[in-house]
């Protein structure tokens, strides 16, 4: 009986035995030998792994050999210059080695008075935006603290300022394409008008000339303000669906009604 | 009207379409005390009809094809028109399928429909259950997104845990070392031929016995005729003073079906991403495994039990053991009552499977 008791027990543990899904049944790739290797090495070494992380490289799937170069695959080989490996660089050469990717960050860069300065005590790409812990390039980079290491904050406040309405419509816009790409809309067109427009007002941050700035900051607006009618419109899509899904489940209720209201005439 | 009475003669005349209305219909008697659970198998009827009916519109704009699948879906949800109404009516349509079945099998449980002489009756139902279970996990990786690739990754790779056949088990299922462009078409040429005609033909099965048999008395209220003994012969259950099939419970299968598509057309129009976790919407990535990789609702006990287990074989013999002992619960619980709560040991069982499952489930959702 208490047998009988078990077995009955775990009779809803019935589905296909054999079609189970199981996390660590999974075939997860392993971990680049950079991240197995400098993670059990002291602070010094293991630290650029930890901030990386935490990094937009990371939540994008930009790794240690995409900057650094090497064989993440092969251990013997990981930093063998024959590999491609590159190693760090030097401080006047940041640059070049960020702008292998950021092409157009570079040139906007090179162009600005901080580029100007490159090797004569000026900035480079990580004194703001920082190295492993690469942060997704926001207005925020332009603050009083990091700014006045070098100089005053006055002008990159004024700029700040003046570009805070087009960040704030950015972020929104982009909040609201996230929220459509989850329910399967898609989105990729303007994503790519987004990514677009995202990349003309990041090269305003290297531009120290205000006219410039708001010139540019309102085209800007007004594309960004084209795609959210798009939006609007895909939300109102959406409130015309939920009117009609309302009278569909509407007239399945009274259809339930008028057949138990004529059943119970046979009564 | 004297056309259409002209009509209906032409016909009765030739094939006898008066008689089958008698027989089936007005003279096809019912136990007076039937109960709305007896319209379960109505509702899956009309679900699975809809399945179908959603699944061929999908197939005129969906590709097969790995490189094109994604594209594919996300065009008939938003170029196509109507294209999403089609789409989620079927994704949504198969998980209210699956809680129909579900509530339709314990229903016949808790009834003791399954005894004696339904035990076939019983043993259909349970491989059509099977087959749903089977059409659902197959149609998941067609829109080949990340939700689809991973959990078809994980789901197939459950297979190697079976002794010495599993590896080859695995490459079997998914036409290859990994799952590829072959596993896309096994699970296609699955989902949309094989286990739908499997389907039809079990149910097909299901009715017939249904027929032979005749509808089981419920062991609430008062029943129409006594309760006899299983006979040592072939013996049809009928209700000499039970109630027409038509008009009257065409109509409570009406309501039930009408309630039913309420309740559906509500998930489908109000809240359709309640099944959807945001990897559905990503493109496939064979590169990048998602951190949380869930399966769909029903199977989140069966992943629990597995991740309770550290040798994933026992996991699964154990659930194999208990699939098959349900599947042969007629064959073991040979007691005449079918009254739950004349079933005390029976029903505690009942509460308490039931509990678990459900216990599990969530355990498996928040874990």
């Amino acid at each position: 009986m208490a047998n009988f008791m078990r077995l009955f027990s775990l009779i809803p543990l019935i589905l296909i035995a054999l079609l189970l899904t199981r996390p660590g049944l999974a075939q997860e790739p392993a971990e680049i030998i950079c991240i197995q290797c400098h993670s059990t090495l002291p602070e010094m070494y293991s630290q650029p792994i930890r901030l990386w992380r935490g990094s937009i490289h990371a939540e994008n799937g930009i790794a240690c050999h995409d900057c650094h170069g090497g064989d993440p695959q092969d251990a013997a080989n990981a930093m063998n210059p024959q590999r491609g490996f590159l190693g760090a660089p030097q401080e006047p050469d940041i640059p070049a080695f960020c702008g292998r990717c950021h092409v157009g960050v570079m040139r906007d860069y090179l162009a600005s008075a901080h580029g100007r300065a490159l090797g004569k005590g000026g900035p480079t790409c990580v004194t703001c935006h920082g190295n492993h812990q690469v942060l997704k390039a926001t207005l925020e980079l332009i603050n009083e603290k990091s700014c006045s290491r070098c100089h005053s904050y006055e002008r990159a406040r004024t700029i700040r300022a003046a570009m805070q309405e087009t960040e704030g419509l950015l972020v929104a816009t982009e909040t609201r394409l996230n929220d459509f790409k989850k329910i399967g809309s898609n989105t990729e067109k303007l994503e790519k008008e987004l990514f677009s427009l995202r990349n003309s007002f990041h090269s305003l941050f290297h531009n120290v000339n205000l006219e410039t700035v708001n010139k540019q900051a309102a085209r800007i607006q007004l594309e960004l303000k084209k795609i959210q009618a798009v939006l609007t419109e895909w939300d109102q899509a959406g409130q015309r669906r939920k009117i009609a899904g309302a009278l569909a489940v509407s007239v399945m209720l009274l259809i339930a009604l008028l057949a138990h209201l004529v059943r119970k005439t046979f009564d | 009207m004297t056309l259409l009475k002209k009509i209906a003669d032409w016909i009765d005349l030739r094939i006898g379409v008066r008689e089958i209305v008698r027989k089936e219909l007005t003279g096809y008697l019912l136990p007076r005390n039937i109960n709305a659970w007896y319209s379960m198998g109505s509702i899956l009827l009309v679900a699975f009809a809809l399945q179908v009916l959603s699944g061929i519109l999908l197939l005129i704009y969906y590709v097969p094809d790995a490189d094109k699948a994604f594209n594919s879906v996300s065009q008939i949800m938003n170029e196509v028109p109507f294209g999403w109404l089609i789409r989620m009516f079927h994704a949504v349509g198969s998980n209210m399928m699956v809680l129909a079945l579900l509530l339709h099998m314990l229903s016949v449980l808790l009834m003791g429909s399954y005894k004696r002489p339904r035990e076939l009756n019983w043993l259909t139902g349970f491989i059509l259950f099977s087959l749903v279970q089977g059409i659902s996990l197959t149609g998941y990786l067609l829109p080949w997104s990340q939700l689809s690739f991973w959990a078809t990754t994980v789901a197939t790779n459950s297979a190697s845990a079976i002794p010495l056949i599993g590896p080859y088990l695995v490459e079997f299922l998914r036409g290859g070392v990994l799952v590829g462009p072959p596993t896309l078409g096994r699970f296609f040429a699955l989902h949309v031929a094989v286990i739908p005609l499997l389907i039809a033909a079990l149910i097909g099965a299901h009715l017939f016995l249904l027929k032979r048999t005749g509808v089981s008395t419920p062991p609430f209220g008062q029943p129409d005729t006594p309760t006899l003994p299983p006979a040592d012969s072939y013996h049809y259950e009928d209700h000499p003073g039970g109630i027409p099939f038509f008009p009257n419970y065409a109509l409570e299968d009406l309501r039930s079906i009408a309630l039913y598509l309420a309740c559906f057309l509500a998930v489908l129009f109000f809240d359709p991403y309640l099944f959807f976790p945001r990897d559905a919407f990503i493109p496939a990535n064979p590169f990048l495994t998602p951190a949380h990789i869930k399966p769909e609702w029903y199977f989140l006990a069966n992943y629990q039990t597995l991740k309770l287990f550290s040798n994933e074989l026992i996991g699964l013999s154990l659930q194999g053991a208990a699939m098959t002992f349900l599947a042969l619960l007629p064959f073991i619980d040979r007691g005449q009552q079918r009254h739950p709560l004349k079933r005390p040991l029976f029903l505690a069982c009942f509460i308490v499977g039931l509990l678990i499952w459900v216990g599990l489930g969530i355990w498996g959702h928040y874990s």
